[in-house]
């Protein structure tokens, strides 16, 4: 049973009888208002009085003699384990200095390096330290030792880099790294303090306290007052011929001409423009008539002069200018609608597409494999020969958008999928049933919304076990169906592509469905072309379970084995990242986190509340450790002492003091001793 | 036998828990002033006879309703008339609101009480055309009404004293200074309170207004739990007006605080004796007949 057991804490409720016992015994005093007291006198003290003080001790006795059984019952243990007492003698130097990407300005770095060697200085005999760099993540570059010159050799490797840094995040993650520590420990936080640093929650600042283990904050700022800092904030490209950028300026503001932005393609600077004053921190220039070239094209803003934080004052950002992806429409009308509402839908999507209308009557079945997809518009109009050669470019691995148009009025079962039709196509005049069912967990749905609003009216199929339905409306009758054929899918829209049978290709829910639709039959992923610094680059997204990376500097950053294994790679630096994988080439730029060209700093108060808070959470180290921790902790120790045996013996005391004290009170009451 | 119902006298209307019952304080005031006047034996001495006695010069303050036309048109100038027991007099309430005045051990508290004789004062004043005027203070002055006997001058002085409440600690020096100041013409003084003050600052204090040739009469307010207090065990008073809490046994409340008390009420009265002014000691317990008495033959005395 442990101290916090609603049983125990019930049993310890039992000492407010005594209390009330006494309370009923005890003479009061009336309270009350009078006019005024400048007539009375105050009464002498009373016999009663010192009475009182008597039954007090009795009730004081009582008391403990319950409080004592209730601890008995508790099972209280001791713990004999000298580890458990925090050593104020030794102390843990926790040097941490920040390496985010704002100690790039000017020396703030070089006198992070200076301030942690005056700690190394001043450590005393028989403290040990340990060095850790912080950013994005925290790394160890000194485990802890008591040699202040082994830890001194690690300041070189202090090296700021792209990250960001956040406090509570890295709190967190020396609340981990500091698990085993038995010493009191120091925490020496070095850093600019960026207000962008600050956790969110004040509370997450405050590192956790192991083992009764006192901690101390010692924070050491590197700059004094905000720095201003200009930087180029994003890059909008519009029209494949135009290109926006946006500066922002931090602490102060820029005037006309005071900065130049430069633009260049492919590492050729294609024009410059004046930046215009800032207004509220903010300015926009607007290159026009830009030239770029075919596929993923490298585009940089740059700034000049640069400021004293230099590696923000340029901007990489990644323009794919590749041809739009042929897709091939199989149509019974080359002149249809649904060729027109399809080809505006997959022009818009991420990866563009060029729709390639067919006639069916006139298609040779065999270019059917240059693409790794295809749209049946209708699929009434297919032939048995072809309806042979649309399977088997399934089964191949080919992919098959296909729709039920006009012409598929008088099919009893739909071709290639050989599943039955049991009711035609209702009539126009005939309201359709509502959209009842989506299956937005499909990767061809996850992102579509507004389905609810779509009227279609659907021909009534019957699929079979091997389909899985993604649509259905109300009535049960499937809408959109997939079915796995081979290596390839099948996806059989029960309506028409145009707007005689359903308003899907005029509603706006038609350009996403189609996009994703083009993304999963294409079986073709997207890697995120624009990254912070520091993040992980995951492969999987290109498509490809792994390939090579090469980063800014031309290094390639996986080894042949790693090639076929790697899942994640860290993007430290900034610039452009190429990544070689069996779809190709693809840029990913790198730009750092935009939250650390913001100079401003934490207040001076933030700084003092946040140490003083640490010491309170800490307790300055008299905090000691609850029963569960202890508990928790010592398990392995095994030297427990059970200590209600003592109780018994304290309650066995308490019992014959309470009967003498009780029955001198009682004569003194009754005065027949 | 059945029980005969006997009509109740008129005078049970001064009882101060009667009129405790009564809502509105003018009247509480017009049911006091009648039930004494009924009371009364018709007397010239007394008079509230409204028989024409002279003319005499309009004054500030006197209600033109009173001016006589018609000599103003043969002479120009302006009179009014005056009635049989008009003294041409101006009233002056002082009533002490200090903390301790809510003091009462018998549901009605003294301010009450104060409330009570002052508007009934008022209402007595005003039947006889007298200009009324209120002081309502307690360390300092908290509402003022110069005297009037103007229409309507009654329901403000009634007003003034209705929204009196008890606050605050008893300084007289500074309202009687104010009051000094105010006071332009001679006249009545009435003084309610419970004079919890030094006998000397009183004297120092009201002097000055006898001095003025105002006539001055103070009407000493006590509960019987001021004056007789009976607690049966040791109890705690707390003062209302300073906080400061002290332990009494019932033995000194007995005889030590009696003493103590009636010698207060002694040095007050002594020194109102010095001053030439009358000291009326009110038990609130008791009725208004005593105080409404003093009040007319202090007046006729004075007129």
């Amino acid at each position: 049973m442990s101290l916090i057991t609603p049983l125990f804490l019930l049993g310890l409720l039992g000492i407010a009888f005594p209390w009330w016992l006494h309370r009923l015994e005890m003479q009061t005093t009336e309270r009350e208002k009078f006019a005024t007291t400048r007539f009375l006198e105050a009464s002498k003290k009373r016999i009663h009085v010192q009475r009182k003080l008597k039954y007090l001790l009795l009730m004081a006795l009582r008391m403990a003699f319950l409080a004592l059984l209730a601890f008995a019952f508790a099972r209280p243990i001791l713990f004999d384990d000298p580890q458990i007492v925090a050593s104020d003698d030794n102390v843990h130097h926790v040097i941490v200095v920040d390496t985010s990407f704002s100690m790039h300005e000017g020396t703030r770095l070089q006198q992070a390096r200076e301030l942690a060697d005056t700690i190394l200085d001043n450590m005393e005999s028989g403290d040990v330290a340990s060095l850790y760099a912080a950013s994005t993540r925290i790394t160890t570059l000194s485990e802890a030792t008591d040699s202040a010159d082994e830890v001194r050799e690690q300041l070189p490797a202090l090296i700021a880099d792209n990250g960001r840094l956040d406090i509570g995040a890295m709190i967190a993650s020396l609340n981990g790294l500091l698990e085993d520590s038995q010493a009191a420990v120091m925490l020496h936080v070095i850093s600019d303090f960026q207000l962008s640093g600050q956790a969110v929650r004040f509370a997450d600042m405050i590192p956790d306290v192991i083992n009764g283990r006192p901690v101390t904050l010692d924070v050491q700022s590197v700059v004094n007052a905000a720095t201003p800092n200009a930087m180029v904030e994003s890059v909008i490209i519009e029209n494949r011929n135009s290109v926006s950028a946006a500066v922002r300026s931090f602490n102060g503001e820029l005037t006309t001409g005071e900065k130049q932005v430069h633009l260049s393609i492919n590492g050729v600077e294609q024009q410059m423009l004046e930046l215009p004053a800032t207004s509220n921190g903010s300015a926009l220039v607007q290159f026009n008539d830009v030239v770029f070239g075919e596929g993923d094209n490298r585009v940089d803003i740059n700034l000049t002069p640069t400021d004293t934080l230099a590696d923000d004052d340029i901007r990489y950002t990644v323009f794919d200018n590749s041809p739009p992806a042929p897709v091939l429409l199989l149509t019974p009308d080359t002149s249809s609608l649904g060729i027109t509402y399809l080809s505006a839908a997959l022009a818009t999507a991420p990866r563009r597409y060029a729709v390639e209308p067919n006639a069916v009557e006139d298609f040779d079945p065999r270019v059917l494999q240059r693409y790794p997809w295809l749209i049946v518009e209708d699929l009434g109009a297919v032939n048995p020969t072809l309806a042979a050669a649309l399977a088997d470019y399934v089964r191949g691995g080919g992919s098959v958008f296909a729709a039920l148009g006009p012409r598929s009025g008088s099919l009893t079962s739909v071709p290639v999928l050989d599943i039955a039709v049991s009711a035609p196509l209702p009539g126009r005049d005939t309201v359709p049933a509502a959209i009842s069912r989506i299956d937005t967990s499909h990767p061809a749905l996850n992102k579509s919304s507004g389905w609810n609003n779509v009227n279609v009216h659907a021909m009534k199929v019957v699929p079979t076990g091997d389909d899985n339905i993604l649509i259905s409306q109300g009535n049960d009758t499937p809408v959109l169906i997939e079915r796995n054929i081979g290596a390839g899918r099948f996806m059989l829209y029960a309506s028409s592509l145009d707007n005689s049978t359903s308003d899907l290709p005029v509603k706006p829910v038609f350009v996403s469905f189609m996009a994703e639709v083009a993304q999963y039959l294409s079986n073709e992923k997207l890697l995120v072309k624009a990254q912070t610094a520091d993040s992980y680059l995951q492969l999987i997204q290109s498509g490809s379970g792994s390939g090579q990376v090469v980063d800014p500097t031309g290094k390639n950053l996986l080894s042949l084995q790693d090639t076929t294994l790697a899942q994640d790679v860290l993007l430290n630096l900034t610039g452009y990242y190429q990544v070689f994988t069996a779809g190709g080439e693809v840029l990913v730029a790198v730009n750092p986190d935009s939250r650390e060209s913001d100079l401003a700093l934490m207040t001076t108060e933030t700084l003092q509340n946040w140490q003083a808070s640490v010491a309170g959470a800490s307790g300055n180290g008299s905090t000691v450790a609850t029963d569960v921790e202890l508990a928790a902790a010592r398990t392995d120790a095994g030297d427990e002492i059970e200590i209600w045996r003592f109780f018994l013996l304290l309650m066995a005391l308490l019992v014959l003091a309470e009967s003498l004290l009780g029955n001198r009170y009682l004569n003194l009451k009754t005065g027949t001793y | 036998m059945a029980a005969v119902a006997q009509p109740r006298s008129p005078m049970h209307l001064l009882d101060p828990k009667v009129l405790a019952s009564l809502s509105n304080l003018e009247l509480v005031a017009k049911a006091a002033v009648e039930g004494f006047v009924i009371g009364l034996h018709r007397s010239p001495k007394f008079g509230f006879s409204q028989e024409f006695v002279e003319y005499r010069a309009y004054g500030e303050g006197d209600d033109p309703r009173y001016i006589d036309w018609n000599v103003y048109a043969r002479t120009d100038k302006t009179y009014i008339k005056r009635f049989l027991g008009e003294t041409n007099s101006h009233l002056m309430i002082l009533l002490d609101s200090s903390a301790s005045m809510g003091y009462g051990s018998q549901g009605l508290t003294k301010l009450q009480v104060g409330k009570f004789l002052g508007a009934s004062l008022a209402y007595m004043a005003s039947r006889q055309h007298d200009a009324v005027g209120v002081m309502v203070f307690a360390d300092e002055v908290l509402s003022y009404r110069p005297p009037a006997s103007r229409s309507g001058s009654l329901q403000g002085v009634i007003h003034t004293l209705d929204h009196a409440q008890a606050q605050q600690g008893t300084a007289i020096a500074k309202p009687m200074t104010r009051f000094q100041e105010h006071i332009r013409r001679r006249g009545l003084v009435v003084v309610i309170s419970d004079f919890y003050c030094d006998t000397q600052e009183l004297l120092d204090n009201v002097r000055p207004l006898a001095v003025q040739g105002q006539d001055v009469i103070l009407f000493h307010l006590l509960d019987p739990g001021e004056l007789a207090p009976d607690i049966k065990q040791s109890t705690l008073f707390e003062d209302m007006e300073t906080g400061h809490a002290v332990e009494v046994a019932p033995n000194f409340m007995q005889k030590e605080y009696r003493e103590r008390i009636n010698a207060h009420i002694a040095g007050i009265q002594k020194a109102a004796q010095g001053m030439n002014c009358d000291h009326v000691l009110i038990n609130t317990s008791d009725s208004l007949d005593k105080a409404l008495h003093s009040y007319l033959t202090f007046r006729e005395k004075r007129g």
